[in-house]
């Protein structure tokens, strides 16, 4: 039965130093880690690791960097929301945590190369996505149209301003926000993220959608994205539960028969379109 | 399969002498007219005719609370905690043997759980062939009272003052001759062990299931929007009862504590329920099985499909353990899937 000295343990996090951490908004923060031991993270788009504070706790947050080779530096972006993310908000440069992982399904990258990728983004959907995004555009030449919906509650809300700034004046990629409700000073589009998709025309034989967000979001979104012609094996989703071990094992993260953390968090429509539980 | 005859008072030196080296659980009497296993002492009483545990041999492989790490705070190096005691499950009946080998599949499917792979590879199992059939199992009509391995040894009381021991493994046979050799089981043995059998099968004929067990994950599938979840959680209490009794459910949540120094700490799972109300909530209070009824039905189908999709066989062994811890008298599985039978037999 055991193939491993007993004494491997997968619940054993690896020590890693937190280098960076700058804020990205009222709640959310980014935060760059490296292992300790020099190890890089080897993660692709979608992955999540778990997170460990100790004496706190662990949990699973999504890699919102993109994989490297050169670098073990990854990054988080963390709202806070709990006591563990309120303990990480906390934590000065130089402190230390537990990460295990990477775990999990990611997007599967090879397929969209080529092809046009339509980004749909609700809320913190986006940091997940960013990895892929950002994937894409270090290989930029590999991929077709890239484009990047990004629906937020409020201004204030928004994350990575900047950074997606940047991405849209490249001139390659076409990001497009809206926000449900408007400060004076947003002069862009208002209303929920299907308010966006009319405004794109894809080739719906060539895109790959690759969505992140609220439940609620899912459902209208896909919808939308059927009509607009994009088959279910072409769209592919990020599904959020709870989890405790990240092996498939401690039962909260199910999707009916599935479990988030070793058969997702990344589906293919396709394969959760039954499944009562998903979305 | 090899068996031998072994007399009843050969019992208790072996008892004896295995105690040495393990730690010995037997079926005894507890509180209230139930049984549990309890740990064996010279003139213990053993309870061969128990017909139902209270508690699940879950506990032996995962404990209501175990330490899987433990920290140091400042350096951030983790140390794995992997606890082995030798223990000895003495008279486990074929359903819970087959809970156990339910267990050790999932267990060590994908990442192997290797806590509980370090407690199960400690333990002998010595299975027994029931004597008397518990009011709320039904465990003879899901197949669940024959099992084919996960056993070091299986007992079969074939008279008053006689067992027949079939071998299950090398480590079981050596158990059993550690005190000298044992008659080779006679093929009347191995009638009157086929008999012991069948006596225990027909005592549990009036707890059944109306069709063929097997036909259960396909009623499952289609039982998604079926009355019997409603009418059944209308009443449950959601305390989670079915799940700590249940041999199958090992579900988990995962904690953690700072010595009063805060400069070390372990962290530990213990014991969860899908039951529970926030079992499913995630960051930010959205809770994925808010009502009871979607509870209680992932529990089912939990038992009668999730679990038979990955492994082939129901993930309910007919116990009835739930039956009798659920206060609300909701939980049994019989019924539900009787239930969700008769819907669907009406239905076409």
């Amino acid at each position: 039965m055991l193939t491993k000295p007993k004494s491997f343990s997968p619940y054993v996090p690896k020590p890693a130093t937190l280098v960076g951490k700058s804020k990205l908004s009222d709640f959310v923060t980014l935060f760059t880690f490296a292992f300790d031991d020099g190890r890089i993270l080897a993660h692709r788009p979608g992955q999540f690791i778990m997170l460990s504070i100790f004496g706190v706790g662990e949990a699973p947050f999504s890699v919102s960097s993109p994989p490297t080779k050169q670098s073990g530096n990854f990054e988080l972006a963390v709202r806070r929301t709990g006591t563990l993310t309120e303990a990480l908000h906390r934590l000065e440069v130089g402190a230390k945590v537990g990460v295990r992982g990477p775990y999990g399904s990611f997007f599967p990258i090879q397929k969209f190369v080529g092809q046009d990728t339509l980004f749909i983004a609700g809320g913190l959907g986006y940091i997940p996505l960013r990895s892929l995004l950002h994937y894409q555009l270090r290989h930029r030449d590999e991929f077709g149209r890239i484009v990047v919906l990004i629906g937020t509650r409020n201004p204030k809300e928004r994350i990575f301003v900047d950074q997606l700034a940047e991405i849209s004046a490249r001139g390659d990629v076409e990001v497009l926000e809206t926000v449900d409700q408007p400060d004076p000073a947003w002069t862009g589009n208002v209303g929920v993220i299907t308010t966006l998709l009319p405004k794109v025309e894809m080739d719906p034989s060539q895109t790959y959608v690759a969505m992140v967000g609220p439940p609620i979001m899912y459902r209208f979104v896909i919808s939308e994205c059927r009509d607009m012609g994009i088959r279910g094996e072409r769209i592919y989703v990020s599904l959020e539960r709870k989890m405790k071990c990240g092996l498939g094992k401690c039962g909260h993260c199910q999707i009916n028969g599935l479990s988030t953390c070793v058969d997702g968090p990344v589906f293919a429509y396709t394969d959760i379109e039954t499944l009562e539980e998903a979305i | 399969m090899t068996a031998y005859c072994l007399h009843m008072e050969q019992l208790p030196p072996l008892m004896a002498w295995w105690r040495k080296e393990y730690d010995v659980y037997v079926p005894v009497a507890a509180e209230g007219g139930h049984y549990d296993f309890a740990p064996w002492r010279e003139g213990t009483e053993i309870a061969f005719d128990y017909d139902l545990a209270y508690n699940t041999l879950k506990r032996y492989f995962l404990p209501p609370s175990e330490d899987l790490l433990t920290f140091d705070l400042a350096s951030y190096e983790a140390q794995a905690v992997f606890e082995d005691p030798k223990q000895i499950l003495f008279g486990v009946h074929p359903y819970d043997v087959r809970a156990v080998n339910q267990l050790d599949q999932l267990m060590e499917a994908g990442a192997p759980d290797r806590n509980y792979m370090a407690r199960r590879e400690a333990t002998v199992v010595m299975a027994m062939e029931p004597q008397r059939v518990a009011d709320t199992a039904f465990w003879s009509t899901i197949g669940a009272d024959v099992v084919s391995h996960g056993y070091d040894l299986h007992f079969t009381r074939i008279s008053p003052a006689n067992f027949m021991v079939e071998v299950g493994s090398v480590k079981g046979e050596e158990l059993l001759l550690a005190r000298g050799p044992l008659p080779a089981a006679t093929a009347g043995d191995r009638e009157a062990a086929r008999k012991a059998h069948q006596k225990v099968m027909d005592l549990s004929r009036s707890n059944r299931l109306n069709f063929d067990w097997r036909h259960t994950p396909k009623l499952m599938e289609k039982g998604w929007n079926a009355g019997v979840w409603r009418e059944k959680a209308e009443l449950c209490l959601a305390c989670g009862s079915c799940n700590v009794v249940c041999p199958t459910c090992y579900c988990f949540n995962v904690s953690e504590e700072a010595d009063e120094t805060l400069k070390t700490g372990r962290r530990f799972r213990e014991w969860d329920g899908c039951m529970l109300v926030n079992f499913a909530t995630v960051a930010g209070g959205h809770n994925f099985r808010t009502k009871a009824l979607e509870r209680y039905r992932h529990r089912y189908m939990r038992k009668g499909k999730y679990i038979s999709d990955k492994i082939g066989e129901l993930g309910c062994v007919g116990c009835g353990r739930c039956v009798r811890a659920c206060t609300a008298r909701i939980a049994n599985p019989r019924e539900v899937f009787n239930a969700l039978w008769e819907d669907q037999a009406n239905a076409d």
